[in-house]
């Protein structure tokens, strides 16, 4: 099995970009099939479907619909495409290549939930997706597929773009819920759940870019269609971000349950000349890394990472060969989370910086042997205690990389320089 | 109504509260900071976290509803190890400076870290710096590295007194309370932040590096700043109060008080007050300096000589049984109610403060009724005039800040040919009484007990707290004493015995008690 075509079939093509290349390419058939559709049928056969969140949670998203209140009451549908999370850059590209995928899906999503104005949350770091985006929604409205009435429907639907100020963690739901209502980004206290209360305290949903955009392509083959990819509990095709160490970076979308191994030596081209693999981060960095030997046997899919203690996550997969120095890269994520911690929870805001303290006191020739276990303690006592999932995001990467790295840690300690690289933080920086 | 066990203990809880409400009312020990019952539950400390039995991770007691039959423990070895390292987690960046903090002995990080802490920190890092001496507005100073971040202030301005002044700056352990520029923390219930503060971030300007707290006795009382009649718990020790805080009454005031009602206590202290009676002749300059209960009886004089000449002037600042007293060893048709600013005694400003800022206005109204006297003030002027009234006493405003028009009574009422002055503080206007006047020293609330009727028609009873001019005379005693009669002996009421058994967990012990009472209630968090 090789790389598929499914939602990434046309992206070679410029045209598919604007409304007319995508149109000649199949764009808004589905929504003319949709609209014949009662809505709970839909949402039915997303259910079926087993299309799973494609952010990270991996929840189903046909479930996640069902959990709206049964009423007349004003509802929100709510795109994610703040993609903060570290090595994941497949969104951007669906909304650069086919914005027009994205907002069809949206379209049938809003009329599956009966939403009548739905907003897409892009992370204001991604300019030229805006800019894609705008353009698409503004000829999407002149060609009568977003307003009044659309398609002759009698369904109204309201499309808009919020540019995120620049923070990882309003990629958590709640957390954009509260930026796009203008407060601080800080995840909101569960329950009650979006889909309950949300944007303005009306039930909302919260969807990531690639999991709408499949929904398209769940009306147009069916269920059974849809899960001609990927296994039984894990549906369909992803797309996943290979970065790293690696000959061949990039978006590459296969079948769920793929192979790692496949992933690294097939599509990505395997390692660099004369190097070896070492780790794998397998669903962005959040997610516990694996090691070259897990990862040769690994396959991606969400049962079979949860299976190896890690996570599929958004699929972003960070490639780690031998000449990188694993305490230096820890140094890099607990910044990077102590950077990112909204500082409402209290194991999370004191916990995040004093993991980066830590790690860079290891780093900077001041560690001490019991910091190592310590590392693992404060993490430890981290997870699972604080109202989103960012401490567990922040603990997870200390706890596989101390546990399963350990040695470089010790001689870190021991002789204040790289057992990998050979030479100093200092050195190594500069 | 469901029922939970709450780490065996059933009891059954209003329908949708929180596992927290359970645990206050079964009076069991949860460690907590962000929540508090009279704000928007936040769920940031997580130091109420409690093991729900078939639930894999512990819960937040805070934000999870008791459902039937659920069973609760905070007893669990693993979990209070959990609970150890959130506390862990407040104290890491949090400075060592309870010797110069304010809040030292009244803390709740202090109190939750004795009771639930891991005792030996692990944190060999450098703590993050923040903003000492953060001036908020004019009521309130902040020391930022101090702060825990439960958000409880932030909380307040937002959902009690709506004006939004404070919020949460930067993120992670950068994290800062702070104004908005050009916005300080100015509004009338400002203080109560510093109330609610568990930590020493929050400091009020008027208390700051006054007292430390375990040399202060606290008292409940009722807050005689308006006619709301806020409960209180007023702070003080020998050398006077100190400072008055709100305490809960569901019916009254909720959680909160007014920042007027705060600076209430200020006038109650011996530099503003009358300390000894004072009397002079029509004519002299100075006053004669005389005991308050030769006073009274020389002013009985001036009483008896007038007969039906007498006229009294009441002020709703005395308590009910004291109106009561006056009416009965004095008894004159000739009673009139002073009124400040009766204009504005309907204001109010939604939350607590009213227009009216006499505690016992009501009291005042209905000893009036009861003894069926009704009068109108201008008929006293006239009075004076025609010479048909002699001898005015004059209860007067215990609080005389709050009535503008003090100069104008003065001058009004000195028209008597005796003018007998009952007030608790001094003034000098009273220099300008140019006629036979006698200033009677008298006790303030602090110092007596009795009742008020708030603005409701709720009668509280207030307890004495303390004595801080020792010589002054409750407006009863000296009721008695000018109508010629001796004060009778009081049957004295049992002292408030400490009882081990009725001892609460948080209170000391007997034996301690007697080495040092100060040290008899801690301040709730």
């Amino acid at each position: 099995m090789s790389e598929v075509k499914y939602l990434t079939e046309f992206y070679h093509l410029n045209e598919f970009q604007g409304l007319e290349g995508y149109k000649k390419n199949g764009g808004y058939v589905q929504l003319q099939r949709a609209f014949k559709m009662k809505p709970a049928e839909i949402i039915e056969e997303v259910k079926k479907s087993g299309l799973r969140g494609r952010g990270g949670a991996g929840f189903a998203t046909g479930v996640k619909w069902g959990f709206l209140p049964k009423n007349d009451e004003p509802r929100y549908l709510l795109c994610n495409a703040d993609e903060g999370e570290p090595g994941t850059f497949k969104d951007r590209m669906m909304m650069e290549r086919a914005p027009h995928q994205l907002i069809e899906g949206m379209i049938i999503s809003a009329y599956a939930i009966n939403c009548k104005k739905s907003y897409i949350y892009v992370r204001g770091e991604y300019d030229y997706p805006i800019n894609c985006l705008v353009k698409a929604i503004k000829e999407a409205y002149s060609a009568g597929l977003l307003g009044k009435n659309i398609l002759g429907s009698g369904f109204d639907h309201e499309m808009d773009i919020y540019a995120g100020a620049g923070a990882y963690i309003v990629g958590e739901e709640t957390g954009m819920i509260s930026s796009l209502e203008g407060l601080k980004g800080q995840p909101k206290l569960k329950p009650p759940f979006p889909a309950i209360q949300g944007y303005l305290r009306k039930p909302t949903i919260v969807n990531n870019v690639e999991t709408l955009a499949a929904v398209k392509y769940i009306i147009r083959d069916g269920a059974q269609g849809y899960r001609k990819y990927g296994t039984e509990k894990s549906a369909g095709s992803k797309l996943f971000s290979l970065s790293g160490n690696i000959v061949k970076p990039g978006n590459y979308e296969v079948p769920l349950g793929y192979s790692l191994k496949d992933m690294i030596y097939g599509l990505g081209g395997g390692m660099k000349p004369g190097r070896k693999l070492k780790a794998v981060i397998p669903g962005g960095s959040s997610a516990p890394v694996l090691t070259a030997e897990e990862a040769e046997r690994a396959a991606l899919d969400y049962e079979s990472l949860a299976g190896m203690g890690t996570m599929l996550g958004s699929g972003a997969i960070i490639v780690i060969d031998d000449s990188q120095c694993m305490v230096d890269m820890l140094g890099v994520l607990t910044h990077f989370y102590s950077h990112e911690s909204c500082g409402q929870c209290t194991p999370c805001r004191e916990g995040t910086g004093w993991l980066n303290k830590i790690v860079h006191s290891i780093l900077e020739g001041r560690g001490r042997l019991q910091d190592i276990d310590l590392l693992l303690k404060v993490a430890d006592n981290m997870k699972g205690r604080t109202i989103c999932a960012l401490a567990e995001a922040a603990a997870l990467p200390v706890l596989s990389f101390v546990s399963k790295f350990r040695d470089e840690f010790e001689f870190f300690v021991r002789e204040g320089r790289s057992k990998v690289k050979g030479t100093s933080y200092a050195q190594m920086h500069h | 109504m469901p029922k939970c066990t709450i780490n065996g203990q059933e009891v059954e809880v209003k329908e949708g509260a929180t596992i927290m409400e359970a645990f206050y009312k079964l009076n069991e020990g949860i460690a907590h900071y962000c929540y508090h019952p009279g704000l928007s539950v936040a769920g940031v400390c997580r130091l109420c976290i409690v093991d729900i039995e078939g639930n894999p991770r512990p819960q937040i007691a805070c934000n999870t509803a008791v459902t039937e039959g659920m069973k609760v423990s905070n007893q669990g070895e693993k979990l209070k190890d959990g609970v150890k390292w959130v506390l862990d987690f407040h104290l890491i960046n949090h400075p060592l400076d309870c010797p110069v903090c304010d809040q030292a002995g009244e803390c709740g990080l202090q109190d939750q870290y004795m009771q639930y802490g891991k005792y030996s920190s692990e944190m060999a890092e450098p703590k993050v710096k923040k903003h000492k001496v953060v001036d908020l507005g004019p009521t309130i100073v902040l020391d930022s590295e101090r702060c825990i971040l439960c958000a409880r202030c932030v909380r307040f301005t937002d959902e009690v007194s709506k004006t939004n002044e404070l919020g949460l700056f930067n993120r992670g352990d950068r994290t800062e309370i702070g104004t908005f520029d050009g916005k300080p923390l100015d509004n009338n219930y400002s203080l109560n932040t510093v109330d609610i503060c568990p930590v020493g971030a929050l400091t009020s300007k008027d208390f700051r590096f006054r007292q430390r707290v375990w040399y202060l006795k606290d008292s409940e009382s009722i807050c005689t700043g308006c006619s709301t009649g806020c409960n209180v718990k007023v702070y003080y020790n020998k050398e006077g109060a100190f400072r008055v805080k709100p305490v809960y009454n569901e019916k009254v005031n909720g959680h909160w008080m007014c920042d007027v009602g705060r600076d209430v206590y200020k006038f109650v202290n011996r530099e503003h007050r009358l300390l000894k009676g004072r009397v002079k002749q029509k004519g002299q300059a100075t006053w004669t300096d005389m005991d308050a209960g030769a006073l009274a009886k020389d002013a009985h004089k001036a009483i008896k000589a007038a007969g039906d000449k007498l006229a009294i002037v009441l002020t709703g600042q005395y308590s009910t049984h004291e109106y009561q007293l006056l009416l009965k060893n004095l008894p004159t048709k000739n009673v009139y109610h002073w009124k400040n600013q009766p204009e504005e005694w309907e204001k109010f400003d939604g939350l607590l403060y009213r227009g009216d800022k006499n505690p016992n206005t009501k009291g005042v109204e209905a000893a009036m009724n009861s003894n069926g006297i009704k009068s109108n003030w201008n008929d006293l002027l006239t009075a004076i005039k025609s010479g048909s009234v002699q001898t005015v006493l004059v209860a007067g405003p215990e609080n005389m800040a709050v009535y503008n028009d003090m100069n104008e009574k003065i001058q009004e009422l000195g028209a008597a040919q005796n003018v007998i002055w009952a007030s608790a503080c001094k003034s000098e206007d009273f220099d300008k009484l140019n006629t036979n006047a006698w200033l009677l020293p008298m006790k303030s609330y602090l110092e007596k007990e009795g009742s008020f009727i708030n603005h409701q028609g709720l009668e509280q009873k207030f307890k004495k707290a303390t004595t801080i001019v020792s010589e002054a005379l409750t407006l009863g005693e000296a009721s008695y004493l000018l109508s010629g009669q001796n004060i009778p002996v009081m049957k004295v009421a049992p002292i408030d015995t400490f009882i081990e058994a009725d001892r609460r967990p948080d209170q000391v012990t007997l034996e301690h008690r007697k080495k040092n009472e100060f040290v008899y209630k801690r301040g709730s968090l």
